[in-house]
């Protein structure tokens, strides 16, 4: 399989697609959109970082993709098979293929505390039907071996192993059941500067060893730029753009991108651009009229326009996914002439020459 | 030492920023706010040391950074400094002063006079640390009640003036809602608020962003920037990222396996790292580079905690380790001014080019 260069060919169907996918959590006066029209292919054999804050829908887009949760439209389907739609034996036996699997963000709260290495690992392969103890064992350890433990982690508890063994073991029983796709939910988050790396390096070599597809859920840019293909940036339950991970992250189209890399912690202090410099201050804020500021706050406005710098009249309308470049696309009507006003700003976020319009 | 030297009218009186404190005639350099000399800190129940060694101080208005692995031994460093030890921890030699002070025998009733009128703090999960079921309004109002004697009214009065300067919007709607309405970067700020109400000259903040967003984490960052200009705050600042200690800190102080491996301005330290194991940290530090690149992981695993081990610690996973690193004890050799570290190959050229070759 020709994983290592996903870009060169273009697979007709995709192994996964997100169709204008549209979730709604709670009932009532509590129902929430979680997600709104997201549209999102994963070709076989791709890294695809999906970045956004707390609460922007990354881990409810995992758990659709999973059937955990049901789409109020659109849908989702895997290697053409439309499994948003399956119900009941159907949905069941296809989640016993184990195809998908999931890695949560925390090992120490995902794996059962009582259950040993051996038994975490096996939980999928029994599922699937396999009662022979010895090609249990067997395709155990094949899995653990694939993320560098040995036999000796099989009695222990999750409780007795390090936080980065504990990573491994998770992402070891996403393996063992030969998925095809493999979503992990903020991986590393929870982990040291050193066991991040590694972990991150080991999904990538899994890619190419396997050929399997990876979507890593981060809010950490500067991993995913290590090894992502693709990344598609997320903001209150919308893609806000997505595209090759070298051009998003050489030259953002949208401004939450950008506030996103500006305010990723860095070493060198060298950024182009400031947090201030594409976010609206309280001054501006109360500057604007008062009809245009409650504009943004619609439910149909630009998701971004509440703490946007560059938000207008337009803004109060959520703009389509455009295409901005080859495989790239942003959710902004001023997508081509912010990174000139935000230029013109200062880095403390006020604007030097000319007014913003 | 008693508490009542400790009340002392300089170091007591509410209302004054550290900067305008008149200097404590005790302390041998007038702004150090704390100070630890040789500190070794025991883990069960005595059976392992944990901390060997650590000695660091810090003067009013700067901004320490403590980096390392997890369980190198900063956060049990700034739990002593604080007076918070868990139970079978204890600190088995050494000293502690906060502005001249010896804190080292002081009783648990001196520690809770310190604790928020001189010493604040915040952790990495704010929510944890606060009450589900009580307003966070009524949170920092009860602290500053208890610790300033302020009446109701007084006492809520303060809490909108702080929930501002820690840069909530709309203080009063903040002040009436409990800790579930509010966002992770919200609460931290609520934690901040409470930390600061009683003008501490030291914060002791233990990975307080680690848990939040890249967005939210640069704002408290940048809040916590204010706080020192503005009240000539002192910060112990403890983060495993050397990238977010970067940001923010002006000395940062790299443990490994216990011990201080190197000591320094935070900027010659990024800069020119002079430890093998502060290079293999910027190595795999977030470092604020988009491209694609590959990504670098330090070989091995530190040593269990208080592993006994002659000579260098970090020797089984350094890439230049010789037999003389393995000989005997290591003094920390200094550099620069200030600046120290704690490798016996420091002033080997040729070092550098083994480590860039890796």
């Amino acid at each position: 399989m020709s994983a290592a260069a996903p870009a060169a060919a273009q697979p007709a169907t995709p192994l996964l697609a997100v169709e204008s996918l549209d979730v709604v959590l709670g009932r009532g006066w509590r129902a929430t959109r979680v997600l709104r029209g997201v549209d999102l292919a994963i070709e076989p054999g791709e890294i695809v970082g999906l970045v956004g804050e707390t609460g922007s829908g990354k881990t409810t887009l995992a758990r659709t993709v999973l059937g955990l949760v049901s789409p109020a439209g659109g849908r989702v389907v895997f290697e053409g098979t439309p499994v948003s739609a399956l119900r009941g034996g159907a949905l069941r036996a296809e989640r016993r293929r184990g195809h998908l699997q999931l890695v949560f963000q925390d090992p120490l709260r995902s794996l059962d505390p009582d259950m040993t290495v051996i038994d975490i690992v096996a939980e999928g392969i029994r599922l699937q039907g396999e009662t022979d103890r010895s090609v249990i064992r067997q395709r155990v350890l094949g899995a653990l071996e694939k993320v560098g433990l040995d036999a000796s982690v099989l009695p222990r508890t999750p409780g007795q192993i390090s936080g980065g063994q504990r990573q491994r073991v998770s992402i070891a029983r996403a393996l063992a059941t030969e998925p095809r796709l493999l979503i992990c939910d903020e991986p590393v988050s929870a982990l040291d500067a050193s066991n991040r790396n590694y972990i991150l390096r080991l999904l990538s070599q899994l890619r190419t060893a396997l050929g399997l597809s990876i979507v890593i859920i981060s809010h950490d840019l500067s991993s995913l730029a290590g090894i992502a293909d693709r990344v598609a940036v997320l903001y209150r339950g919308r893609i806000v753009e997505d595209g090759p991970v070298d051009q998003v992250f050489a030259a953002p189209r949208h401004p939450y991108t950008a506030l996103l890399m500006a305010s990723a912690p860095s070493v060198r202090h060298d950024r182009e651009l400031s947090p201030q410099q594409v976010t609206r201050t309280v001054a501006e804020a109360v500057a604007l009229p008062a009809d245009l500021l409650d504009s943004f706050e619609d439910p149909d406005a630009c998701v971004f326009a509440t703490r946007c710098a560059f938000a207008a009249a337009p803004c109060a309308a959520q703009p389509p996914l455009v295409p901005a470049g080859e495989r790239h696309r942003v959710a902004c009507h001023r997508h081509a002439e912010w990174m000139t006003l935000a230029r013109a700003r200062t880095a403390d976020g006020r604007t030097t020459e000319g007014q913003l319009s | 030492m008693t508490i009542d030297n400790l009340k002392s009218p300089d170091l007591a009186a509410p209302g004054l920023t550290a900067a305008s404190r008149p200097a404590t005639a005790l302390s041998p350099d007038a702004s150090e706010v704390l100070r630890l000399d040789d500190l070794h800190i025991s883990v069960h129940d005595g059976a392992a040391l944990a901390v060997r060694g650590v000695s660091l101080s810090i003067r009013a208005g700067e901004v320490v950074g403590l980096v390392g692995e997890s369980g190198s031994g900063k956060t049990l460093t700034c739990r002593a400094a604080l007076g918070v030890l868990p139970a079978g921890v204890a600190v088995e030699q050494g000293s502690l002063s906060f502005a001249g002070h010896d804190l080292t025998t002081l009783s648990r009733r001196g520690w809770e006079s310190l604790h928020g009128n001189h010493i604040g703090a915040v952790f990495q999960d704010p929510a944890s640390y606060l009450n589900p079921s009580i307003t966070v309004g009524n949170q920092l109002a009860e602290v500053l009640r208890v610790k300033l004697g302020l009446s109701r009214r007084a006492a809520r009065q303060r809490s909108i003036e702080l929930f501002t300067s820690v840069g909530l919007h709309h203080p009063e709607q903040v002040f009436h809602q409990i800790p579930a309405e509010l966002s992770g970067g919200m609460l931290q700020r609520v934690m901040i608020a409470i930390a600061i109400c009683c003008d501490p000259q030291l914060l002791v903040a233990d990975e307080a962003t680690t848990a939040l967003d890249v967005t939210i984490q640069a704002e408290v960052i940048e809040l916590l920037r204010q706080l020192r200009e503005q009240r000539g705050l002192a910060v112990l600042f403890v983060s495993h990222d050397l990238a977010v200690i970067s940001e923010l800190c002006d000395r940062v102080v790299v443990f490994y396996a216990g011990e201080v491996v190197e000591s320094g301005p935070a900027e010659e330290i990024i800069e020119r790292p002079r430890h093998p194991y502060t290079q293999a940290l910027l190595r795999v530090a977030s470092v604020g580079d988009f491209r694609r690149r590959e990504l670098q992981v330090i070989g091995g695993q530190p040593p269990q905690v208080g592993a006994e081990i002659t000579g260098c610690r970090f020797a089984e996973r350094c890439p230049a380790a010789t037999a003389k690193c393995r000989a005997g004890d290591i003094p920390p050799v200094s550099v620069g001014a200030q600046h120290q570290v704690r490798c016996v190959r420091v002033h080997e050229p040729q070092v550098a080019g083994e480590l860039a070759a890796r």
